[in-house]
């Protein structure tokens, strides 16, 4: 449960950067997450490279594709919602058929970061969870505190609130967005790789990922990055505790009806800036 | 002698002019079936006929500035309510489609209720959300919907297996249907709905109900596109939820996007665009995504406002090319 809220939120978490910085909702992350898992599985499987430094350099890869991405695709289309939505479309259809053409459309697992069975008197966790966990954990922390605490976290934080006042400010937007927007596909690489390793990965998983990351950057707030953090665990929990009451499906359902109806009374999130429409 | 005002013809002649054009549009669309003989070929037609109904009604949606990214749902939503009302209550087809495209209409409505308080991006994502609430409550019913490996059993509209027979009704489904919605456009109402659009505080100053107006408008939109999934779900016989999802409104409005939002021809152009071209390119096989990439790309670099503005913008460049040639002559 905590697992998977970790790397939701990590997911949504680098949604949130981009969002924040630019005003542009990624449809494309999803299509990155998965990307970057089966980077990870090729350097992996195919040339049998450590499962951790594949991590690295697959993060690294899509990192370097987040500042391409905002410099060509992203950066002309600031404020415009229509061109911005189909931009997106067309990396995650570029990006998907890529993928489609080199790996097909089979699912694949990626070798576990560390094997073998934690036990602990009557528990027993697989340590690849607890490591998924414990890196998740960490660098959500590290986030936040980057976010908090440095001189360019507070920059993102000001051209989240108002870009025209940051530019005034000599906050120089378009290197910091370059830097967030490498930031967020990195956390989704990161996001993808240990997801690849802990369940399968296949060309939807993507997909299914967007979802809980838009969920969770939407209700945490549109300009906020605690509140995904918050949206996240209390998401998470749900996730988790809802289908042990009920089906799983029917779970699922009630909690994207829970979504709506919050969006209903509240649609800038818990924690978010009003956005002038 | 009286002098009588000078009639104004040019806007008689455009209308004409207009007619004309749709009328020879039609009459080719029927000659069609005579020259393309292959089934796999009409069935793309027909395919394109249905998602130009829904592109267009999502665009009598988009003229009042809501964006609705729940269209594909609510195609599903009457999609699914035809297909269950045909397999498990015995209905015909003359029944189950205007039924499930009014039901389509009826839920828009009474979810376009709540939502009509939104704005724009606020709008945009509850309607996301409801989109995808749809899918996964069409998945977490199996027993009634099939779940995700489908609904089947269906009964089809024509006896016939002819996809020519499927081919004029669909041409002339969406003739009327597009008169309907032109008509809707262009009409009192189309044109309240466009002031709410520009500015909905100037548009309740002169007094329209801006909630009153963008709920119709949904209505609308919902009815048609709710049409357009029943009669795909009699036409195809087997319902998948696939072909509902976030991915498929997605497209929908890349169809609008592409062909150009603000005219009405524009959806329709850009739905034909978006459907046919990449199945010129079908031999590319696992490439040919790229086509419809490609054309995204090129699309939103080079023409912000649509396919429908290329006229235009090629007439700009021609006559700024004119100019520049005029003054290296002068100097």
């Amino acid at each position: 449960m905590l697992i998977a809220s970790s790397m939701y939120i990590l997911v949504a978490l680098g949604l949130a950067f981009i969002f924040n910085m630019l005003g542009i909702l990624n449809l494309a992350h999803g299509v990155i997450y998965m990307v970057a898992g089966y980077i990870t599985y090729m350097l992996a499987v195919k040339l049998g490279i450590s499962s951790w430094v594949a991590l690295v350099m697959s993060t690294a890869i899509m990192a370097l594709f987040g500042v391409f991405i905002e410099k060509f695709c992203f950066r002309p289309f600031v404020g415009n919602f229509n061109a911005a939505v189909t931009i997106c479309i067309a990396i995650t259809v570029v990006l998907q058929t890529t993928a489609n053409i080199l790996i097909g459309t089979s699912i694949v697992a990626i070798p576990a970061f560390m094997s073998g069975v934690f036990k602990a008197g009557p528990l027993s966790i697989f340590y690849d969870r607890i490591v998924t966990f414990v890196v998740g954990g960490i660098l959500v922390g590290v986030i936040m505190w980057f976010v908090h605490s440095t001189k360019a976290g507070q920059q993102m934080q000001a051209i989240a609130q108002n870009r025209e006042a940051a530019y005034l400010q000599g906050i120089n937007v378009h290197w910091v967005s370059g830097l967030a927007c490498a930031l967020g596909c990195g956390l989704a690489a990161v996001s993808g790789s240990l997801m690849g390793a802990l369940m399968n990965l296949g060309p939807f998983s993507g997909d299914y990922m967007m979802v809980k990351a838009l969920i969770l950057v939407i209700l945490g707030g549109l300009g906020s990055f605690g509140g995904v953090v918050i949206a996240g665990l209390v998401f998470g929990s749900l996730g988790a505790f809802l289908p042990v009451v009920m089906e799983p499906l029917i779970a699922e359902a009630v909690t994207v009806g829970v979504v709506v109806v919050l969006l209903l009374f509240r649609p800038q999130g818990f924690f978010g800036y009003e956005v002038e429409v | 002698m009286s002098e009588k005002p000078p009639s104004t013809p040019t806007i008689g002649r455009r209308k004409w002019t207009e007619l004309t054009i749709w009328v020879v549009v039609i009459v080719i669309l029927s000659l069609l079936p005579l020259f393309i003989k292959s089934p796999y070929h009409l069935h793309i037609i027909n395919m394109t006929f249905i998602y130009i109904i829904a592109t267009v009604s999502f665009r009598a949606i988009a003229i009042s500035g809501q964006f609705p990214l729940a269209h594909g749902a609510f195609m599903g939503i009457g999609a699914y309510l035809a297909g269950m009302a045909s397999k498990w209550l015995g209905w015909p087809p003359s029944l189950t489609i205007p039924l499930a495209a009014l039901a389509s209409a009826g839920i828009g409505m009474l979810i376009g209720y709540p939502f009509a308080r939104l704005r724009a991006l606020y709008y945009a994502l509850g309607t996301l959300f409801f989109g995808i609430a749809v899918t996964t409550f069409i998945v977490a019913f199996p027993h009634w919907t099939g779940g995700s490996t489908g609904l089947t059993g269906i009964e089809p509209l024509f006896a016939t297996a002819s996809k020519v027979t499927y081919f004029y009704f669909f041409l002339g489904l969406t003739v009327f249907s597009l008169a309907i919605l032109y008509r809707f456009e262009f009409s009192r109402i189309g044109t309240s709905l466009k002031a709410i659009a520009q500015s909905h505080m100037v548009a309740s100053s002169v007094g329209i109900n801006e909630g009153w107006y963008r709920i119709l408008a949904v209505g609308v939109g919902c009815f048609f596109v709710g049409l357009a999934g029943a009669a795909y779900t009699h036409y195809n016989m087997v319902l998948s939820y696939y072909t509902f999802n976030f991915m498929a409104t997605l497209w929908i409005v890349m169809y609008a996007l592409i062909g150009g939002i603000g005219s009405f021809a524009g959806p329709i152009i850009g739905t034909a665009i978006l459907v046919l071209i990449p199945e010129f390119f079908r031999d590319l096989k696992m490439y040919s995504p790229y086509i419809s990439a490609g054309i995204l790309i090129i699309v939103v670099y080079l023409m912000p406002q649509g396919l429908v503005s290329l006229p235009r913008l090629i007439r700009s460049w021609y006559t700024k090319r004119r100019k520049g040639e005029r003054i290296a002559h002068a100097s």
